[in-house]
């Protein structure tokens, strides 16, 4: 009895490392959104000027998410998979039905939401997360064809393109982007021959090379981006304004809310260039610490999938490596933005930046974590999932 | 079924495959954060700097502007602090209410109030400069979202329309735009300091950075004018220009021994302190910027002329028909005198006998003498926009032109001008540098025009003109010997004289024993019939010349009886 009182109980079997990671991802997003949207929110008229308009949503959306995790975690990952199908699909419903004229909410030309009263829903943030699941679920499934580029390969392809398709109808480049990103790694993961692989990078340099050939000026337009200055009041303006946030910052940081570039020369600083005031705030010593914890989470999201796959658990183990290629994938390009190695897309920083959404679905992603790293626990006590 | 017993599609997670995924992303962070270390480490310099540049701003301290006085320290120009009504276009949120009330606070119409806040759709505007202080008052107790109140400095002129073109004004951004305020802008504005700041994007302020500049005062300035004479000419020429239903005029009052000017006015006139319909017809200084023929004011410098070269005494008699042939042109007097000593010409003035001892000058000599009296250059006074008038070089002189020359015609000056030869005579020969600004009189230094003699007994000569037989025997003072010189010009009109358009003019001085002041006058267009210059300016002469002897206190060089005649003079003319 003495022995059974000192056993662990089941919920302290969970990777604290990893859930410290996210809530500790969540609290900086929380501090920097509030810092960065001060003085937007007060200035605004749609906040009553209130300061605290952001952070009170942001709040909201982290408790929100908080819950949403937490009730995800308890479904086990057979019912992920025998669902993913299916939600994929619910996923697709909800991506043409935002291209709905009166159903979709077009801000600054984009028909990205689906008012839901309280809150606006962005299901392309929630497609990642679907796009996850089917892809890590049909690269099961179709295991035995992983060779094949015309039944492995092509199948996944065409679903991928038409949920591309749609997203590029909203127009959302950035997700996009993430969705195929996620859907070649998981493939790539998955087996899928790699000479599949290098013919695409082959196809792309050839495509490359031809835009170059054909057209300079579509060069120019796509490499704009290098040089914001050349064009500091027009394309370059918003770039323009990260890179002098990142200036201004150097080593440490103009402290917290001492940034300059937040008081309404950045545009979206509190949401795709989050980063930016992170830089000018904390310097490069906070940039650091965000590039690490994110390498971190990267890291554990591929050791659980690594594990997974020891434990001959294909799904969990291409869910897991799936979320850590989203969330990379994702964090990669905002912050690639940031500094002006990737030309403006409109991607959120995930777990950081300003949308609930967004935060809704990273906290899924950390769940699923949570909930695969759990059943690795449970199995090594002889527990069948 | 159990998924994990599908044995045979079971996937081979290839570990290589998840370390290059991996891999590739944990190098785009590091790539990322090297980036980052350039930006932050290497490149702030030149990212500030850029940063910098947009918002940091130099934010100037308007300085004050000096004031302007008279000689005496009377106020003239000064600047008084107001209140103007600015718009932050990004900012302006006013009800319909407000916007009523806003507009009936202005004394505009709703439209005109938001035609004025739609001016402009970014940054700052202004939306009525200045408000009155009651407005203000208002405007500031509705607490109108966007709507700033702004210090400013406007200019007063206490003396309105009496110096309006002498002392000019300044524009909306209190920047001098006519007369000395004009003249002396640099000066009077001084220079404005700076300090630099820190902006947001909507131009609110951050923080100070740094002083650069502390503003610099601008200087006071204290003008020749006398107030007190420059009223009484104002009131005088107003009048005179009413009676005679006149054009315009001029008064230039110089002092004789100092080339000051005490007073300078023109008709018609504007009141600088509102010029919301202003005309900019009406703020020319005519008697600096215009110019006319002078007509017989100028036959003294002829009669100087023909002195100094010995070629006639006051008291030589020259014969004067009443028809003199020069060419193909008549020259013609309109009284009948057979003969006529030097002196006479000028009292009378006579063109036949001006014209005739002209004709005994070379065109170089006779140019000489109207070049040494400054015709044909810049008066010098530094006043904005001043006119040299015209005088032709003496090489394409014809003699029908040289004749009319003599008694006024073919040459153009302005009464400020005309008034500073007259200084020749009246300084014993020497003329004094113009100057609107009060001088000191151990500064000034003198230009030789005339020999002393040449000068005194043409200045008797002006004398006989205000005696009894003269031309001008209308500009008598009570009190005081009286030496000047009348003018009646035709006019040119579309390059013809007009048989009915005059310019009546008088230049004189007094005391004509060591003249003090000398007093231009010009009426243009008397049009109720009198139209000689002794006789419609002569009396407005008369009268400046008298008050102006009796404010600065200058002993009477008259006899007695002199004085009586004046009077019968004055009585005269009061029943004319």
């Amino acid at each position: 009895m003495l022995y059974a009182a000192r056993a662990p109980k089941p919920s302290a079997e969970l990777d604290f490392s990893l859930l410290w990671l996210a809530m500790g991802l969540l609290a900086i997003g929380l501090v920097m959104v509030y810092s960065a949207s001060i003085a937007i929110a007060e200035a605004a008229r749609y906040t009553h000027h209130n300061g605290e308009y952001y952070l009170l949503r942001q709040g909201i959306f982290i408790a929100m998410g908080v819950g949403v995790g937490m009730a995800a975690f308890r479904v086990p990952m057979r019912v992920w998979q025998q669902a993913a199908p299916y939600l994929f699909l619910a996923g697709l419903l909800l991506l043409v039905v935002v291209l709905i004229p009166h159903i979709g909410r077009e801000v600054n030309g984009s028909r990205r939401w689906i008012p839901l009263g309280f809150a606006n829903l962005q299901p392309s943030e929630l497609m990642k997360f679907l796009a996850v699941l089917y892809a890590a679920d049909y690269t099961t499934r179709k295991a035995a064809f992983m060779h094949d580029f015309k039944k492995g390969f092509l199948p996944m392809a065409a679903v991928m393109m038409l949920a591309g398709a749609l997203l590029l109808r909203e127009p959302d480049f950035g997700a996009f982007v993430v969705i195929v990103s996620i859907a070649m790694g998981i493939l790539f993961l998955g087996g899928l021959n790699w000479k599949v692989f290098a013919g695409l990078v082959v196809v792309l340099l050839i495509g490359f090379v031809l835009l170059i050939l054909t057209s300079p000026y579509r060069l120019q337009r796509v490499l704009g981006f290098m040089d914001p200055f050349a064009d500091p009041y027009g394309k370059g303006y918003q770039l323009s304004h990260a890179l002098i946030a990142f200036g201004r910052g150097e080593w440490l940081g103009l402290g917290l809310g001492g940034s300059i570039e937040k008081l309404f020369y950045l545009p979206e600083a509190h949401t795709d260039f989050l980063m930016a005031v992170i830089a000018e705030e904390f310097g490069f010593v906070g940039v650091v610490v965000v590039v690490a914890l994110f390498a971190w989470l990267i890291v554990k999201a591929f050791l659980i999938g690594h594990r997974a796959a020891q434990l001959e658990r294909n799904f969990c183990a291409l869910v897991a490596q799936g979320i850590g290629i989203w969330i990379g994938v994702q964090a990669l390009i905002n912050m690639g933005v940031n500094v002006g190695l990737l030309p403006t897309k409109g991607l959120t920083l995930p777990f950081l930046s300003f949308g609930g959404s967004g935060i809704i679905a990273n906290c899924l992603a950390v769940a699923i974590l949570l909930r695969i790293d759990w059943e690795h626990r449970q199995m090594m006590r002889g527990k069948t999932f | 079924m159990n998924y994990h017993s599908r044995k045979l599609l079971k996937l081979n997670l290839a570990p290589w495959r998840m370390a290059t995924v991996g891999g590739l992303l944990l190098a785009g962070l590091t790539v990322v954060a090297g980036r980052a270390f350039y930006l932050q480490g290497l490149n702030t310099d030149y990212l500030q700097g850029k940063g910098d540049a947009v918002s940091n701003r130099n934010l100037t301290l308007p300085a004050h502007r000096g004031q302007v006085t008279d000689r005496y320290g009377q106020l003239l120009a000064i600047s008084t602090p107001v209140e103007s009504l600015w718009a932050r276009a990004a900012d302006l949120n006013l009800s319909a209410d407000q916007r009523v009330h806003l507009a009936r606070v202005l004394d505009i119409s709703p439209a005109e109030l938001a035609k004025t806040l739609t001016r402009k759709t970014r940054g700052e505007f202004s939306v009525r400069r200045p408000v009155t202080p009651e407005q203000a008052v208002k405007i500031a107790a509705m607490g109108l979202p966007g709507l700033t109140l702004q210090r400013e400095y406007r200019r007063y002129y206490p003396a309105g329309a009496v110096t309006a073109q002498v002392v000019g004004f300044t524009n909306v951004d209190d920047k001098g735009q006519e007369g000395v305020e004009r003249a002396y802008q640099d000066w009077l504005a001084g220079r404005a300091g700076e300090r630099q700041i820190l902006r947001d994007r909507h131009g609110n302020t951050i923080r100070d950075l740094a002083p650069i500049k502390t503003a610099q005062m601008g200087g006071n300035l204290t003008l020749s004018l006398d107030l007190k004479i420059q009223y009484l000419a104002h009131r005088e020429l107003a009048a005179a220009i009413e009676k005679h239903k006149a054009k315009g005029g001029s008064i230039v009052v110089l002092d004789a021994k100092t080339g000051e000017i005490l007073a300078l006015v023109n008709q018609p006139v504007f009141n600088p302190n509102n010029r919301q319909n202003y005309k900019p017809d009406l703020m020319r200084n005519r008697a600096v910027i215009d110019t006319f023929e002078p007509g017989s004011t100028v036959k003294p410098f002829v009669a100087a002329a023909v002195l100094e070269r010995g070629l006639f005494h006051p008291d030589s008699v020259i014969e004067t028909p009443d028809n003199f042939r020069v060419g193909n042109k008549l020259v013609h007097d309109e009284h009948h005198h057979p003969e006529l000593t030097v002196t006479e010409i000028i009292q009378k003035s006579s063109n036949v006998g001006a014209a005739k001892m002209a004709m005994t000058l070379t065109p170089q000599q006779h140019w000489e003498v109207l070049h040494r009296a400054g015709f044909g250059q810049l008066p010098g006074s530094g006043f904005p926009g001043e006119t040299a008038g015209r005088l032709r070089d003496p090489a394409t002189w014809k003699p029908v032109e040289q004749a009319t020359m003599a008694y006024g015609y073919g040459l153009s000056v302005s009464l400020l001008q005309l008034t500073r030869a007259y200084m020749a005579f009246a300084n014993d020969g020497e003329v004094m540098p113009l100057s609107f600004l009060k001088r000191e009189p151990q500064e000034i230094v003198g230009e030789r025009v005339f020999s002393p003699t040449v000068a005194r007994e043409v200045r008797a000569m002006m004398e006989t003109v205000t005696q009894e037989g003269g031309t001008g025997t209308l500009t008598r003072v009570p009190g005081y010997r009286v030496a000047g010189k009348t003018g009646t010009a035709h006019k040119l009109v579309n390059g013809h004289y007009a048989p009915d358009r005059y310019l009546a003019s008088f230049v004189g001085m007094a005391p004509a024993s060591n003249p003090r002041l000398i007093i231009g006058v010009t009426i243009d267009e008397p049009s109720d019939g009198v139209y000689y210059g002794g006789s419609v300016a002569g009396p407005v002469f008369a009268q400046v010349m008298a008050a102006s002897l009796r404010l600065l206190g200058l002993p009477p060089d008259a006899p007695e009886t002199e004085t009586k005649m004046t009077e019968n003079a004055v009585s005269a003319r009061g029943g004319a």
